[in-house]
């Protein structure tokens, strides 16, 4: 499906790859879809930049919201993630409760959601079809990842304190819905 | 009736369905990893499958699918 991908969006995919490898995620998930998107020089870039998005502050807010060792949940249920990360560390050295985690080689799947939000990219361009030349740019997949309404894209954009209307609005799309 | 606040706030939290799953996301994960890291040491101070796999209370085969591959030995 990738031959209707500008370079710039198909950038964006390969991208997304590396963000998950660097993330030590299994699979590559619409929210690394977005942190390939902050880095677009293009349309997609632009519109998440234009709401004061950008890579470093989406990247933290991802590790933060994201991370499968959530800091706060647990600190919920009375564990101090930190005091077992120091103690993973007087055991096994620094970053011991990182490196316990094996980078993912290789290729790294798409999970179910990103492989929706191609497709709802491939729909965006559809809704505009008679005025644009049918190529699935960067924008049209960030209307995808926002469109598949993933909870984990979802409180990332919250953290930043960006409304998923406002970046629809920057692309022209606010009759997505 | 030490720390009300936090008892509260704690409790609160807790309560929410959305914490409560996260939590148990990251409890998996934490497991996971420091499996990984105590698997190493076992097999670094010369423990055998068999006597890992016995500590985890699951099967050789378990453990030895689950951590061989990611390891240089074996």
């Amino acid at each position: 499906m990738f031959e209707r991908f500008t370079q710039e969006a198909r950038r964006v995919v390969v991208g997304a790859q590396a963000e998950a490898r660097e993330l030590r995620a299994e699979k590559i998930e619409p929210v690394h879809l977005l942190l390939a998107l902050t880095e677009d020089d293009s349309r997609g870039g632009a519109a998440l930049r234009s709401c004061g998005v950008d890579h470093e502050s989406a990247r933290s807010a991802v590790v933060r919201a994201g991370s499968p060792l959530d800091a706060d949940a647990l600190a919920a249920f009375g564990i101090d993630l930190e005091q077992v990360r120091a103690a993973a560390e007087a055991a096994f050295g620094p970053g011991a409760l990182e490196q316990g985690k094996p980078e993912p080689g290789g290729h790294i799947p798409f999970a179910d959601g990103s492989k929706r939000a191609l497709e709802e990219s491939l729909r965006a361009v559809l809704r505009r079809g008679r005025r644009r030349g049918g190529a699935i740019d960067s924008g049209h997949v960030l209307l995808g990842v926002l469109a598949v309404a993933d909870p984990l894209v979802q409180r990332v954009l919250a953290e930043l304190g960006v409304a998923r209307g406002s970046l629809e609005g920057q692309l022209g799309d606010s009759s997505a819905a | 009736m030490a720390g009300p606040t936090t008892d509260v706030t704690t409790a609160a939290a807790a309560d929410d369905p959305a914490v409560g799953l996260r939590a148990i996301r990251a409890l998996r994960e934490l497991a996971d990893r420091l499996e990984v890291l105590q698997v190493g040491n076992a097999r670094g101070r010369g423990w055998s499958w068999q006597q890992i796999a016995e500590a985890l209370g699951v099967t050789r085969q378990a453990v030895h699918k689950k951590h061989a591959r990611s390891r240089k030995d074996d």
